[in-house]
């Protein structure tokens, strides 16, 4: 399998409190680089990244921190980092395993801010070198880790959680029948039920059925999922185009690559239902998608793995192909610009050096990416 | 002749220079990591490194900016307001970097707006200050043109649409008083809840006679402020933007509008303090139970034909008509049932009713609920009761001032 080929850890974007980030000069990475950390990217399993600092995971248990708060710890199986708390997951005193938070700032030193026993997972799943951790989703899949209190949020039973995202105000969860439920705030559409209106349980995304997904994840207001079959269906906020939708903001720049600039309107009205006008006209602008779109990145591409950071999107395709969209004022698409994109384009860098992507994982301002060298034929 | 440079000394004259006084008291929300930029922008700010603070505002501009667009707006902590604030200050004032140029400065009256929109005051209403300096200095480099369509000033482009005026004749009107005292007034409408137009109590006013399109550009022109575009904010197609009033004159009253853009509910007297002493508070905003400080005025300002769907305010309001005639219909809230407002959350407060255009297959029992009309015209005042259901619809280019107290 791919444990033969040892891979490199990128990274790209924000960087402004030093968080290891390929070379980390100024504040920002426009183009893939090499991470540095202490001992390279050698072992690191799980990159979880929050604002203003990185929490890097070793295949031996070592938790390193990396820019505004810093330290490490070993014994862990899992870290997620918020600005807010730390968490970590480690293995306990006795056959369980402990779930820690802990305040950024502590360096993990002291006691944690709480923490609580909870049952290992029974039976996980394959956990190869890119595979991430289940956290905010705790390994009993019976809850989940909440960054502000209470911290530690039951799931009824009935629904079988495989994966859990958190974004700004809304939750996305991803059962074992591969049904996507979404709950919390949804004024900016990011709950995908065709409406504003906020829901306080989990609801199921009906828009969505029939159709098994594989992953989901969340930005800060907007919602992804792939399909088993390798789709990509977007929707929630399309202010700075992470939902590859056309958006008013790049057309009052004259940015706008997703429609014709010449025949879109210059006042743009915003409209909440996204479709190429009935006469063939350019779309309209969309500022909120309140239910699922489906988005082709290129033709017969398969997307396999996705990740979003607070206003962009980075998805991976069964090639070893990277695309990002969305805001880029910090160099976090990883086109070597700070152009903020409303459509898919792909990040040529690993292209170049004959580099396939295994791995994404964004923080809200920049992206890591797990790559390894294509295999020679 | 004021020079760039006298404007770079006069804001380096208003800020603080020592570290102490470059600061925010702020409370827990406000993490660590962004307290060490504040300080650093600070840092940098007193160093007299303009790019390098520059950039350090900008990633506080956009985190707060993040912060102010999580949860309902009533619920953003109001230190990440005054962290979003404090970023807009700092760029407005290394933006005037010498040679400050016109496009610079503009610029930087941009930043203090979007302070002053979404922040919240800091240090002593500093951007307030910052405002009016860079206002004048915009102000004292140009002649007094109206703006980017260029045209002399006096010569609006008419509109003669032939916009249906309601014959309130057929229709029960609001009553109107001359000047009735405040017992008066408390006993027959305030308490029963009854709207009433005021007449004699504002017409008084200094905007009544200064006020017209020219004048509020010269006072108000390069400031940047909200406007809705849209017909109505319960359609689809109904968006916010920002855009200076030039913009939005320009725009939306002189051309030929493609779309209605509505400069509503807006506090733009306490952005602009110098239009405020154009307008005064009704003394009988005094019954109520309030101070006067928590007194809400808004700026009503767009072109004929805007339209604000039936809906009602959890406060008493006295709408004030400056420019232009306005045609309102009010209904009590007795008759909500009957007004079919929205399930949603978001617009429980809104009917779904067109009023001017009702679908009465859908909303039968509107037809039969009571109402009061009228033409509100300038110098008069309409007093709508708390949770009073109203519908306005501009008939002329219109600009109205509201003050909700309790």
């Amino acid at each position: 399998m791919d444990e033969e080929r040892r891979g490199t850890w990128f990274g790209f974007g924000f960087c402004g409190f030093g968080q290891a980030l390929g070379s980390g000069l100024g504040r920002q990475v426009h183009s893939p680089e090499p991470l540095r950390t202490p001992g390279g990217s050698l072992g690191v399993c799980r990159v979880s990244a929050s604002w203003s600092y990185t929490a890097f995971v070793t295949r031996g248990g070592r938790v390193q921190l990396s820019g505004a708060a810093g330290g490490t710890a070993d014994g862990c199986t899992d870290a997620w980092a918020s600005e807010e708390l730390l968490v970590l997951l480690r293995a306990g005193p006795g056959a369980g395993a402990e779930l820690q938070a802990w305040a950024p700032g502590s360096a993990m030193r002291g006691d944690p801010l709480w923490s609580q026993a909870v049952q290992e997972a029974e039976h996980g799943p394959s956990r190869d070198e890119t595979q991430a951790g289940l956290l905010p989703l705790l390994p009993c899949a019976r809850a989940y880790v909440s960054p502000r209190p209470p911290f530690y949020r039951p799931l009824a039973p009935t629904l079988r959680a495989r994966r859990l995202e958190l974004g700004a105000e809304h939750a996305l969860l991803l059962d074992a029948a591969g049904q996507v439920f979404s709950w919390g705030a949804g004024r900016h559409g990011q709950l995908g039920h065709g409406t504003l209106e906020a829901e306080p349980e989990p609801r199921l995304l009906e828009a969505l059925q029939g159709l098994r997904m594989a992953e989901v994840a969340a930005g800060g207001w907007h919602s992804v999922c792939l399909s088993e079959t390798g789709d990509i269906y977007i929707w929630g906020w399309n202010e700075s185009g992470q939902l590859a939708l056309p958006t008013k903001s790049l057309a009052e720049d004259g940015k706008t690559t997703a429609g014709e600039a010449s025949g879109l309107e210059e006042d743009g009205s915003e409209v909440k239902r996204g479709s190429a006008g009935e006469d063939g006209a350019p779309a309209p602008f969309i500022a909120v998608q309140p239910f699922p779109a489906l988005l082709d990145l290129s033709p017969g591409s398969e997307a396999v793995k996705v990740s979003c950071g607070s206003r962009h999107t980075a998805v991976l395709t069964r090639t070893g192909e990277l695309y990002t969209w969305g805001w880029g004022k910090y160099g976090q698409l990883g086109h070597k610009d700070t152009t903020t994109l409303d459509r898919p384009c792909r990040v040529e860098y690993f292209v170049d050096k004959q580099l396939q992507v295994r791995t994404v994982s964004c923080g809200p301002w920049n992206t890591y990416v797990y790559a390894v060298e294509k295999e020679k034929s | 002749m004021a020079g760039p440079s006298t404007l770079w000394e006069t804001l380096q004259a208003l800020l603080p220079h020592t570290k102490e006084e470059l600061k925010l008291e702020l409370g827990e929300k406000v993490e660590g990591s962004v307290l060490m930029l504040l300080q650093e922008a600070a840092e940098l700010f007193l160093g007299g490194q303009w790019r390098e603070c520059l950039q350090t505002c900008e990633v506080l501009l956009d985190y707060s900016w993040e912060k102010l667009n999580t949860g309902p707006w009533q619920d953003v902590d109001k230190d990440w307001r005054r962290v979003y604030a404090f970023g807009c200050l700092l760029k407005a004032v290394c933006l005037c970097e010498p040679p400050g140029d016109a496009t610079s400065v503009a610029a930087a009256l941009k930043a203090c707006d979007m302070g002053l929109l979404m922040g919240a005051a800091i240090l002593g209403d500093i951007l307030l200050k910052v405002a009016a300096i860079l206002q004048k200095h915009l102000l004292s480099g140009k002649r007094p043109a109206p703006g980017p369509s260029q045209e002399p000033p006096g010569t609006k482009k008419a509109r003669n649409d032939h916009v249906p005026i309601p014959d309130v004749t057929t229709e029960r009107t609001v009553p109107r008083l001359h000047c009735p005292s405040l017992q008066y007034f408390k006993k027959h409408f305030l308490v029963p809840g009854r709207p009433v137009i005021l007449e004699g109590v504002a017409n008084h006013w200094p905007c009544m006679k200064k006020w017209s399109l020219e004048y509020i550009q010269e006072v108000a022109g390069c400031r940047t402020v909200p406007v809705e575009v849209g017909s109505r904010y319960t359609d689809e197609e109904w968006s916010q933007t920002l855009m200076t009033v030039n913009e939005f004159i320009s725009k939306y009253i002189r051309e030929e509008p493609k779309d209605i853009g509505y400069l509503a509910q807006h506090q733009l007297f306490d952005q602009i303090p110098e239009l405020k002493q154009d307008i005064s508070i009704p003394d009988y905003c005094c019954l109520g139970d309030g101070e006067e400080e928590e007194i809400t005025i808004n700026a009503w300002f767009g072109p004929q034909g805007t339209v604000s769907p039936l809906h009602q305010d959890p406060q008493q309001n006295f709408l004030a008509q400056v420019m232009g005639r306005k045609y309102i219909r009010l209904y009590s809230p007795q008759e909500s049932e009957a007004l079919y407002p929205h399930d949603t959350h978001l617009l429980h407060n809104t009917s779904q009713v067109d009023v001017e255009n009702p679908d009465l297959e859908k909303f039968p029992r509107f037809a039969e609920a009571p109402f009061l009309s009228c033409v509100l015209s300038p110098g008069e005042v309409l007093f709508i009761p708390v949770k009073h259901w109203h519908y306005v619809r501009a008939l002329d280019l219109s600009f109205s001032v509201s003050f909700w107290w309790s």
